[in-house]
């Protein structure tokens, strides 16, 4: 059973949620992926009304994800800079060493270096919209991302990318 | 040659010339809706899968050529299509992508199909039920029974897919068709199949760009996964590719080794062991249909492409993917992964090949240099012969009556123009 979270817990769990939008923002996947816990889930979702059902459109364990991040350098990933904004919301307790929160996410796209750079170079517009949905788990003193669901209200994501939200 | 002139850039290339389209094609707007007119309201487009309208009452909607399409599945249980527009002022009927007709509007009543403006009523057949105080306002001067929707011709086939065509009186689809889904159609038919996955992308690039992408394989050097997946593995170079009538186009199949994706060998190796009816483990048939469907059975998914050009330089594309209807949670967990971790839109493959014709269309602009763009590769019909290429726009030049590498009759002015010059010129002078 959850309960609210002290304002102590809701610090020390927003603190790995603003940490891990840094971490991404700055493609620093290793540290990234150090903010993680041995079990880490990691999925992409989506609700389609078009079809009324519920999608997945990533879903990897721990070491799925190490191995895509490892492989970006073998595909054209587009070069724009991400900009994740995040606000925390809901921090639930679930013991003493699991937590939980949802917070809202805007991701914002900078172009750089891919497609008409000499025109587009340097503007930004809204990339997707979502909620993050993460569990934590305390692991030697530190609070660690045992699962985040990512869920996406945007569905149209243009070219797609081999990053993640 | 180190570089080249203007003149140089739009000559022909290759000895002898090599065939080629003018890049015109793709970026020029009376171009456009000359294949809005003689080609897109005059083909069956694939526009759903059956599984999107399962229940009856069940409505699906889409666009065709600007034009706004609703799919009604009637209580009698068949697929019926109309223009989603009332015939009183025009307005948008139904504005949901998808839904169920049971559920009553804000201003109309269960099973109904309702105009929101002024509440005009149709059933699922398409036909008018009730316009409000139509006495007091119309007396005798109209009648239900003289409005009805605008139906469109609409078959369910090849798999459960439902196709309409904008033409009153369109050939049979199995006729529009002819033998194009020999190869792929004992796969889909075996069983009925069901939709697990649908995204869209509004791309910057010309449908026929996106077209050629799903037509052409040789482009794999830009994917890593496809490149140690497929083109370094036995058997990819004896693909075939076969062309039938209507610009229609198949490759054969090979077993994709997905093992050599290095993520692969993480967590999946030994799990990709789910297929298709009637498929070989991990085998990969592709299915080009004009002018912009294409069908990609790989291993266990089907992926299904379609367009709906919005302009000269702007596409979207719908992207489905497809398992069994009786799969069981496991399988259809499988499948999804199988299929988002190429082609989802975070996939390894689908990001890459829309940069690569988002890169192309900035290549080619409305008003820039033209340019001859090459599909010169033969090999035998092989899977990197440019033979469903040159069948496509074979097909594009019959139906717009104008040739893709001479879009303007330029050329054959020119040719005409010396012909005159030469007719002109009086017998026996000089060179």
């Amino acid at each position: 059973m959850s309960t609210p979270a002290t304002a102590e817990l809701r610090a020390q769990l927003t603190h790995v949620v603003a940490r891990s939008a840094r971490l991404l923002d700055e493609r620093r996947f290793g540290e990234w992926i150090d903010l993680t816990a041995p079990e880490f889930r990691y999925r992409i979702q989506a609700y389609s009304p078009d079809i009324r059902r519920e999608m997945t459109w990533l879903d990897h364990d721990r070491a799925g994800m190490l191995a895509l991040i490892e492989l970006l350098p073998k595909h054209h990933v587009d070069g724009a800079d991400l900009l994740r904004q995040i606000s925390v919301g809901e921090v639930s307790s679930e013991s003493a060493s699991e937590a939980s929160s949802v917070s809202s996410l805007s991701i914002f796209y900078t172009a750089r270096d891919i497609g008409d750079s000499h025109v587009d170079g340097g503007s930004s517009r809204l990339f997707v919209v979502g909620r993050y949905h993460d569990r934590f788990r305390l692991e030697a003193g530190e609070w660690r991302l045992s699962e985040r669901s990512v869920r996406l209200q945007t569905r149209q994501l243009g070219v797609g990318s081999h990053l993640f939200p | 040659m180190t570089s080249q002139t203007s003149r140089q850039w739009r000559q022909s290339l290759g000895s002898p010339a090599l065939p080629f389209v003018d890049s015109r094609i793709y970026t020029e707007r009376d171009i456009f809706d000359d294949e809005l007119h003689k080609i897109w309201r005059k083909s069956w487009l694939l526009v759903a899968h059956e599984s999107e309208l399962h229940e009856p009452l069940d409505f699906r909607t889409t666009t065709i050529a600007r034009e706004p399409v609703a799919l009604v599945r009637g209580e009698d249980n068949v697929v019926r299509a109309f223009l989603n527009v009332c015939p009183h002022r025009g307005t948008l009927l139904l504005r949901e992508p998808a839904g169920n007709l049971r559920q009553a509007s804000p201003s109309g009543s269960p099973k109904r199909i309702t105009c929101m403006f002024h509440a005009w009523q149709f059933d699922a057949k398409g036909q008018c039920l009730s316009i409000p105080r139509r006495n007091a306002g119309y007396q005798e001067r109209l009648q239900c029974s003289d409005v009805s929707l605008h139906q469109l011709p609409c078959e369910v086939g090849y798999g459960g897919f439902v196709w309409v065509h904008l033409d009153a009186n369109p050939v049979p689809l199995r006729e529009a068709m002819g033998e194009a889904f020999s190869a792929l159609g004992p796969h889909l038919e075996a069983e009925p199949l069901e939709v697990f996955h649908h995204h869209k992308a509004i791309v910057h690039t010309n449908y026929k760009l996106w077209h050629e992408t799903n037509s052409e394989f040789y482009h794999d050097y830009m994917h890593h996964f496809n490149r140690v997946t497929g083109m370094q593995q036995a058997g990819y170079h004896d693909r075939r590719y076969e062309a039938f009538p209507g610009g229609h186009a198949t490759v054969s199949s090979m077993e994709v080794k997905y093992t050599a994706y290095e993520h692969e060998q993480v967590n999946l190796a030994d799990e990709r062991d789910l297929s298709f009816p009637l498929l070989e483990r991990n085998g990969w048939k592709l299915l080009d249909l004009f002018p912009g469907i294409t069908l990609n059975l790989r291993g266990s998914a089907l992926r299904v492409d379609t367009a709906t050009p919005l302009s000269e330089d702007r596409v979207l594309i719908e992207f489905r993917g497809l398992g069994l209807k009786r799969d069981s949670e496991a399988e259809r967990e499988r499948r999804v992964r199988d299929h988002n971790t190429i082609w989802g839109p975070f996939g390894r493959n689908l990001p890459e090949d829309l940069l690569g014709v988002t890169s192309q269309a900035l290549g080619m602009r409305p008003g820039s240099e033209a340019l001859h763009v090459l599909q010169g590769r033969r090999e035998d019909s092989r899977v990197h012969d440019e033979v469903g290429l040159r069948h496509y726009y074979s097909e594009w030049s019959r139906r717009l009556g104008r040739s893709a590498s001479d879009p303007y009759g330029e050329a054959a002015e020119a040719r005409s123009g010396t012909a005159q010059e030469l007719l002109a010129r009086p017998l026996g002078a000089a060179e």
